[in-house]
């Protein structure tokens, strides 16, 4: 099955507020059609679209500590292909090894406290240094300042070949007015996407106002199906009755209306595509719509990656940033065999046992990865699948939570990059690299051809196998 | 230095060519000002050089601007060369003569395209046809606003968001007008900003609590509904406010209670959660009031180690220091249903809708006729067509045939909202007007007349911001708005009920630029006694002091110099009014420094930043709202305040005032600063919540100034007196404005004899807002149409379909 850019004349591009009706496979229906009867198919883009999904997880790793890095708890011993994930927090990721690529050593120095006041707040700007590797200016007034985020940076390159150029998603309850502690602002602690230094961007926890956004009103899928039959015989309606009005207008207002029966047609058309492909036994069935934000964490990050992969598939959306956390959350973990509460766990005073007992949350988190990496394997894309066309870059801007530093902070790429990254890599960075340096690599893996990324010195090869 | 003022009356009746011979207008313009506005040096790029008394005619949008800025006292310049003020006059009343002339000789009501619906107007439909309140913001995209309103036909774009938010809202409105007992559960939140105040009681809650939420929602059917409540918590994940134990916070459905809950201190993201949740319970489909807020158990002041202040939320970790008393905060409110739905009850839009019952098979077709006609003929604004009517049914039986009676109406109601009838507020060209649709005034070069349904549209539109009522209806059936002073009848009936309140909250709140309000908030810490609370709470005190000069038909000039105004006990503390308690306002008197608009705290704070005044922003509000004349916007790469010093060599912090005198040092910043500033200067003992001061970063405020037309200045008494002084221009602002509103399209030069023909007839009046309005409901421009030269010709069409997409930049 052939799924390629699909082709919304510029009219019709939607922006802006209000619902879009994502259509499964719209453009393969006129593109593999078109192959199918030996015609040329209209222009295929020369490059194949590359997706991001940035995810942020705080309190850093286990893996972090000296005690961790000695044991292996995030990253493995070997580097290069050979590496074995059995002690590893990412040991759930064996069967995705081909798509795994783990940098470690890295820092985030512009985390760091650089002034006396800035001592100890770390939780609380860790979350905004993340996706922008810049050091976030200490306020907690309305003049905040940090820098702009990796999928900003690339929503503001790519973004608009999608109806909705990017998407950023939470799991935890966070509002962002006013300041939080030790003279930040919450807007810190709360996001991981900034459009720009001084535009932090809100992040959507509720599934059901993601699944509204890009798949239309309508809870169960026969609900939508009746509305879409509704839908079309109201257009005709509508049609119609402007059709009635149309000859009693003077020519400006014909014209205009003229406009408003193509937007009718525009929509009728997405309408008929849809039942088209439904009636052809695609089996992509969208799930009932979420009610509301489940109780349970496990159910929640789901839940979201299960949104994501439909945006994926419907191409509603290329470019996601999902916090999975937030700093100093108090959660626990029970599936993950731990009872420590996150952030007291996070505290684990440099003891052994419970910098094991903390890995167990660490290693819960990445877990949870693969139920996304499985979903979007079985998308095709090209002649491949999605996977081979995503970055999904998992980390946190804190190294060891109980001293609240930022060196040798977690971080892994999963996925191919529409063939930047190799996979089954493990590089390791030169002690001081800044995070920034691979961020600065993989961005310029998918397209951005920029030489400066927050604090980074050059950019990183992420495909090098060391001895 | 006296000021040089044109106090000459508006034009002259009839366009009677008036006094200065052209001669000595062009010798003038000459000696005054070709100095600046010349070839070489193009000032503002006009160059009045070989200015003659046929450039003014010929090109009228030039005059009508001289015009203005000559009657501003504006033009020239204070500090240039003037001439006397009775020469300004007479030269003034011989171009506005001239242009009466022009306008007599070649009337032109002007033209629009169609309007659609836009948000404000849609939910206003909705409310009168259905009895029901939705928030069209889950559905429709932002109006385009152009000449700072909302309802300008050219600038509405269409595209299919629109149109799809259109449908959406046509189906989500259907289903929740009738009920819907097939519904599955959905989850509605309501969120509380940090900002809003939950110290006091809020609107809505029963009384004796404190906080929290009230709301009215829509149920749309009979069922268990969960409703969930989260609570705010400091950032380590404390519940905030848990140094009291005791507290409780109440759910509560239209008064009546339905769970209470003991707030544990305990409660924290690890252990017990932030979440209290409620046991299914049953309500009824319908619109209902529902309130989540705490049990007040105290009142007065605070004997601890700390007494916070108003504002607790500013910073969160207080929530939990033991010595300081804070109380928990409410973050959200949801409701989760419908599950187990039982039907659907009567709710007041299913009363509004079924006025009849089918008690048999044979009775359901004449009833949903019936019910559907109705319905379309008041959405439809004018009596329903056969064959839209034979449509409409079609919907019903279709519904009815799939399941009963009431889907069918359901069907048929969703197609009537989505019909471009009732979207659209469509004015049909003479020659094409069907002949059903009121009298067609023939096509003359002078213009066609509106038909009568139209004509209830616009005038109902105008005043209430939704569409005709039943009386409208009639009198258009009857033929009876077409008649000289028929609209006027009818405007002062409109004006003297509720709906009116509308000029006030539509009209007024965009004219004066309320909406702003919600985009400034006070820096917490340096303004700890505003919150959301307050803001809100001001932006009502300023509709409801508009309102009040339409209700009692004021002058209004009154806008300025008002003695009263509305307060609550919020507002009245802010203002320093004693004795006001409660949340419901009133009408009190005021000390001369806070009388009229100027002393709104809603202007003031939204002409306002964060953390300081903005006598710049101050200064380009009156300009522009009151004296239709804004400043041109700044050059690029203006550098902001904060860059410059913010304190002087010793160290002392510099005033508002201080720190834009280093700005205005430099010569390229001076010929605009010069005018706008002094205006904001005058208002700085209002800080930037609106507060009364009288010293600014350790400094006594000083509020004198120059005005632009040489007059002096100080404090916000004397600047109300300078501007009484142009009070012609603030109420040509004010027509213009409102005919803007009224007309649906900007006003232009040919409008503006019309303008002048409606102030003359004010002053008459006194300048009550009913002559206002009456004036224009009685113009040609209002009652008249002509279609643009362009298009005259019905074989050319138009490329631009929608028009000039101006989008006007309100910053």
């Amino acid at each position: 099955m052939i799924l390629t850019r699909h082709h919304l004349s510029r009219r019709t591009a939607l922006k802006g507020i209000g619902a879009t009706i994502a259509l499964p496979f719209l453009d393969a229906m006129l593109q593999a059609r078109a192959i199918a009867q030996g015609r040329p198919s209209t222009s295929l883009r020369a490059s194949k679209p590359v997706r991001l999904i940035a995810m942020e997880m705080v309190h850093g790793a286990a893996g972090s500590t000296a005690y961790g890095i000695k044991q292996h708890m995030w990253s493995p011993a070997a580097t290069g292909s050979a590496f074995d994930l059995g002690p590893t927090s990412l040991k759930s990721l064996e069967p995705y090894r081909d798509y795994l690529t783990i940098v470690s050593n890295t820092d985030c120095r512009n985390a760091e406290a650089f002034a006396a006041s800035e001592i100890g707040a770390d939780h609380f700007r860790s979350a905004a240094v993340f996706l922008t590797q810049a050091k976030p200016r200490q306020t907690q007034g309305s003049d905040v300042f940090a820098g702009t985020s990796f999928d900003q940076i690339v929503a503001q390159k790519f973004g608009d070949a999608t109806p909705i150029p990017s998407m950023q998603l939470c799991i935890e309850n966070v509002d962002q007015a006013g300041g939080c502690s030790y003279n930040y602002s919450c807007v810190y602690t709360d996001t991981i996407s900034w459009a720009s230094p001084e535009d932090p961007l809100p992040m959507i926890r509720d599934p059901r106002a993601v699944f509204d956004q890009l798949f239309g009103v309508g809870a169960t899928p026969e609900e939508r199906r009746l509305r879409r039959k509704d839908d079309q015989s109201i257009l005709d309606f509508v049609a119609e009755s402007v059709g009635d009005l149309r000859r009693r207008l003077g020519p400006a207002d014909r014209a205009r209306l003229a406009d408003y029966l193509e937007d009718v047609r525009e929509i009728e058309r997405r309408i008929q595509k849809v039942e088209q492909s439904n009636q052809t036994g695609e089996p992509r069935e969208l799930p009932g719509a979420p009610v509301g934000v489940p109780d349970s964490f496990e159910e929640h990050v789901k839940l979201m990656f299960d949104l994501q992969a439909l945006a994926f598939a419907a191409d509603t959306t290329r470019i996601f940033s999902f916090k999975f956390s937030r700093d100093v959350s108090n959660r626990v973990f029970a599936a993950s065999g731990s009872t420590a509460a996150f952030h007291t766990g996070s505290h684990h005073l440099d003891r052994e046992e419970r910098i094991a007992d903390f890995q167990k949350i660490n290693t819960y988190h990445v877990s949870l990865v693969p139920y996304l990496l499985d979903k979007l394997k079985t998308i095709p894309d090209g002649e491949g699948n999605v996977l081979d066309n995503t970055l999904v870059i998992y980390g946190s801007a804190m190294g060891n939570s109980n001293l609240h530093n930022h060196k040798r902070c977690p971080l892994f790429f999963v996925g191919k990059a529409g063939g930047a990254l190799k996979g089954n890599r493990h590089v390791k960075a030169d002690d001081g690299t800044p995070m920034a340096n691979a961020m600065l690599a993989a961005l310029n893996g998918i397209g951005v051809d920029i030489t400066q990324f927050g604090d980074s010195t050059k950019a990183m090869d992420l495909n090098v196998v060391q001895s | 230095m006296a000021p040089a003022v044109a106090h000459a009356p508006f034009g002259s009746a009839q366009g009677q060519p008036a006094g200065m011979p052209a001669s000595a207008q062009a010798e003038l313009v000459k000696q005054y000002c070709t100095g600046c506005h010349n070839d070489r040096g193009k000032a503002g790029e006009l160059t009045l050089t070989g200015w003659d008394v046929s450039r003014a005619s010929a090109e009228r949008d030039l005059t009508e601007k001289m015009i203005h800025k000559l009657r501003a006292g504006m033009m020239p310049p204070s500090g240039a060369r003037r001439p006397a003020p009775e020469q300004v006059s007479q030269f003034v009343s011989a171009l506005e003569s001239r242009m009466d002339a022009l306008g007599a000789a070649d009337p032109n009501p002007g033209w629009r395209p169609f309007q659609r619906l836009n948000r404000a107007e849609y939910a206003r439909e909705i409310r009168a046809l259905l009895d029901l309140d939705v928030d069209v913001t889950a559905f429709l995209p932002a109006d385009t606003i152009s000449d700072g309103f909302d309802n300008v036909a050219d600038v509405q774009t269409f595209s299919p968001t629109l149109m799809e938010g259109y449908l959406r809202a046509a189906s989500r409105i259907a289903t929740l007008a009738i009920g819907d007992p097939s519904g599955s559960p959905s989850q509605a939140t309501f969120k509380l900003p940090k900002t809003a105040s939950q110290m006091a009681h809020v609107d809505g809650a029963p009384p004796g609590t404190r906080g929290g939420i009230s709301v009215d929602h829509t149920f749309a059917a009979d069922g268990d509904y969960v409703f969930s409540m989260d609570f705010f918590a400091e950032p380590l994940g404390f519940l905030f406010g848990n140094t009291r134990p005791g507290e409780e916070i109440e759910v509560s459905l239209d008064g009546a209670r339905l769970a209470v809950f003991k707030i544990d201190p305990r409660m924290s993201e690890e252990k017990t959660g932030l979440t209290l949740k409620t046991e299914p319970i049953h309500v009824k489909a319908g619109t209902h009031r529902i309130t989540a807020a705490f049990i007040q158990r105290f009142e007065g002041l605070i004997n601890d180690l700390i007494a916070p202040i108003d504002h607790t939320m500013a910073d969160t970790e207080i929530g939990i220091a033991p010595g300081i008393t804070t109380l928990p905060h409410l973050r959200s409110l949801s409701v989760v249903g419908p599950h187990r739905v039982t039907g659907v009850s009567d709710t007041p839009s299913r009363r509004r809708l079924f006025h009849c019952r089918p008690t048999t098979q044979a009775d359901e077709t004449t009833c949903a006729s019936d019910i559907v006609r109705r319905l379309a003929t008041q959405a439809f604004r004018r009596p329903v067509a056969e064959k839209d009517q034979a449509r409409l049914m079609s919907f019903y039986a279709r519904g009815r045939k799939e399941l009963n009676f009431e889907a069918g109406i359901t069907k048929a109601l969703e197609a009537v909202l989505a019909s471009p009838q009732f979207l659209f507020r469509v004015e049909e060209s003479p020659r094409l007007r069907s002949a059903s649709y009121g009298a067609a005034g023939s096509n003359t070069n002078t213009g066609y007349r509106l038909g009568e349904y139209e004509l209830a549209s616009r005038l109902s539109f105008f005043l209430w911001g939704r569409g005709p009522d039943a009386e409208l209806l009639k009198a258009a059936g009857q033929g009876r708005l077409g008649l000289v002073g028929a609209l006027a009848k009818q405007a002062n009936r409109m004006l003297a009920v509720p709906g009116s309140e509308a000029l006030a909250t539509r009209f007024a709140a965009q004219w004066l630029r309320l909406q702003d309000l919600e985009k400034v908030i006070p820096d917490p810490i340096l303004y700890p006694y505003s919150d959301q609370t307050l803001s809100l709470a001001l932006k009502k005190e300023t509709e409801l002091f508009f309102g009040s000069l339409v209700s009692e038909d004021r002058s209004l000039l009154e806008l300025l110099t008002a003695d009263y105004t509305f307060v609550n006990e919020r507002v009245a503390r802010h203002y320093g009014i004693p004795n006001v308690t409660g949340s419901a306002f009133q009408r009190v008197s005021l000390p001369a420094d806070r009388r009229g608009i100027l002393g709104h705290g809603s202007i003031l704070t939204l002409t306002s930043i964060a953390e300081r005044t903005s006598p710049v922003q101050r200064g380009k509000w009156v300009m522009e709202v009151l004296l239709g004349s804004p400043p041109p916007p700044p050059p690029p790469n203006v550098p902001a305040l904060e860059e410059t010093k913010g304190t002087a060599e010793s160290g002392r912090a510099l005033s508002v005032r201080e720190r834009m005198e280093q700005h205005r040092g430099n010569p390229q910043c001076t010929s605009c600063h010069r005018v706008i500033d002094p205006i904001g200067l005058a208002l700085e003992n209002f800080d930037a919540t609106g507060k009364w001061r009288v010293r600014d970063g350790g400094i006594a405020v000083d509020t004198k100034g120059e005005l632009f037309d040489g007059a002096a200045i100080e404090g916000p008494d004397g600047l109300r007196a300078a501007l009484m002084r142009h009070k012609d221009v603030i109420l040509l602002s004010f027509t213009r404005s409102l005919m803007t509103y009224a007309l649906g399209r900007r006003v232009e030069a040919f409008d503006m004899p019309t303008v002048r023909r409606i102030l003359r007839d004010a002053e008459s009046q006194q300048y009550r807002v009913s002559a206002f309005v009456n004036g224009i409901v009685e113009s040609d421009a209002f009652r008249m149409a002509r279609l643009p030269a362009s298009q005259a010709a019905d074989t050319r069409t138009t490329d631009s379909a929608e028009g000039s997409d101006r989008r006007r930049n309100q910053r």
